[in-house]
């Protein structure tokens, strides 16, 4: 969620109305009503609203469930993320077996909700925070029944076999063969750093040379989700009911989404990975299920990465605080996480 | 009142009478976030004035330690100029200069002396995180 932003305390019904003029026309349904309108606090790059939409059509009355995605133009990853490919990658994602909700409609013209939006499908579900103590429990229980945790390597399994070309993914840019995915990775993450306008603290200059001077080389292609971990699905009666925010997707190597699921980063008081899987029941049936062995040279030269990608997205983030382009006070508390994950990597550094 | 004890105090009051009483989960999120910042920054700010007099010896002792490790032979001007800024005291911009030199000039370096320089500066790195994270971890 983001601060200072329409939509908030009397302009949230507004903009229900406004939501609702605007599918009355896309669906042709002049009676459509909205209910359960729901402004929900997850993520920090877009507004997401849920609600359902009841309609008249071929004299029957329908209630379908959207959800609304809409950019503010000052949320975290501004410069890299855009409704509009994750709009094209929902589209493209829809016939395949890749757990992801269906994409409706996507609207650039900021005439109509200020801002540029997109409408997919609500689907089914719940999405805890691995970060909370609800989350976690949630997570451990999840995990002690067992189907969760299958559903979630399986997904990454879809995710990592599917003809992404055949799909029409290719759009999103296909790296160099080599070390071209590794050392675009570090010149996008390297863009974003620059674009803070802060002078880079030395552990990050040191990071960074490291990175450039390391990077794996391989032919692996993938589609990749970029963020694959608990907190980020969708779980509907023990299983991975739709993957979300797409919005560091890249056409890469699958290592990348393997280093995130492995990282420590991403579990908290247990040993499971991500809170849900063990790590050897993982890799057994990831490696069964793409026939991909994997690689933890590369996983852990992706590792190094996160801590990169990490800082960057917290100096964006308490940079856009800092500026007074968000009012977000979770964004001015990033600029102490800076630290954090510059000490992590001069640890995996070796100092 | 010093200035990082009225902080903590702000952060203390937000955390345990405002926070607590807040309804909306928007709202009470920011509560708590303000408090964490507020108690994040007075440990800085009591922190600050034995962090900087530790940086300025950090960065003099590496600064006087380059000529030695870096040697006298010719030097890749980036890497010189990044030197020369850290003798002049320009702090850590100076320091992130000079790793970047570094990695963009290690095979002008040669492996020994990148090494050498690269280790070196690692030690005042090392000593610099770990001020930042008695106030931030």
């Amino acid at each position: 969620m983001t601060g200072g932003t329409d939509g908030e305390g009397g302009g949230a019904a507004a903009m229900e109305e406004r939501i609702a003029a605007y599918l009355r026309d896309q669906l042709d349904a002049s009676d459509l009503t909205l209910s359960g309108v729901e402004r929900i606090a997850v993520g920090w790059s877009h507004e997401t609203w849920l609600f359902d939409a009841t309609f008249t059509r071929d004299g029957a009355v329908h209630t379908e469930g959207y959800c609304l995605r809409r950019d503010p133009g000052n949320a975290l990853l501004r410069e890299m993320s855009d409704l509009g490919t994750q709009f094209r990658v929902l589209q493209c994602l829809e016939p395949t077996d890749v757990p992801a909700p269906r994409g409706y409609f996507y609207e650039s013209d900021p005439a109509i909700l200020d801002a540029p939006f997109l409408v997919m499908e609500k689907v089914p579900g719940v999405c805890p925070s691995p970060w909370g103590r609800d989350g976690r429990r949630f997570y451990e229980e999840a995990a002690a029944r067992g189907e969760l945790p299958r559903s979630f390597t399986d997904a990454l399994v879809t995710l990592h076999t599917l003809d992404w070309e055949g799909a029409g993914l290719g759009f999103l840019g296909v790296p160099e063969p080599g070390t071209g995915f590794a050392l675009g990775e570090v010149a996008k993450w390297k863009r974003l750093i620059e674009a803070t306008g802060v002078e880079p603290d030395p552990i990050l200059v040191d990071l960074i040379g490291w990175l450039e001077a390391n990077a794996p080389s391989t032919d692996r292609r993938a589609l990749v989700h970029g963020a694959y971990r608990t907190g980020n699905f969708l779980c509907h009666e023990d299983r991975v009911s739709a993957l979300l925010d797409w919005e560091t997707e890249v056409i890469g190597d699958p290592m990348y989404d393997v280093a995130y699921v492995l990282s420590d980063l991403n579990r908290e008081g247990t040993e499971l990975l991500s809170n849900l899987v063990e790590r050897d029941e993982f890799i057994s049936r990831y490696e069964a299920g793409t026939g991909i062995e994997i690689d933890i040279d590369a996983c852990n030269y992706y590792q190094v990465l996160y801590g990169m990608r990490s800082a960057a997205f917290w100096m964006s983030a308490s940079g856009l605080y800092a500026d007074g382009r968000n009012t977000d006070l979770r964004l001015a508390r990033t600029a102490w996480s800076i630290p954090v994950v510059l000490d992590r990597a001069a640890r995996d550094l070796g100092y | 009142m010093a200035p990082d004890e009225l902080l903590a105090r702000l952060s203390s009051t937000l955390r345990h009478d405002i926070g607590p009483a807040v309804v909306e989960p928007f709202p009470k999120t920011q509560a708590f976030m303000a408090s964490v910042v507020l108690e994040k920054l007075a440990a800085q700010i009591r922190l600050a004035p034995a962090h900087a007099e530790a940086e300025a010896a950090d960065l003099a002792a590496l600064a006087a330690d380059l000529p030695g490790l870096l040697g006298s032979g010719p030097l890749p001007p980036a890497v010189a100029a990044a030197a020369d800024r850290l003798a002049a005291g320009e702090g850590a911009p100076a320091l992130s200069a000079l790793v970047g030199a570094l990695w963009a000039e290690r095979e002008a370096l040669g492996p020994d002396r990148f090494a050498a320089v690269l280790g070196r500066a690692r030690t005042t790195m090392r000593a610099r995180i770990d001020r930042q994270m008695e106030y931030a971890a």
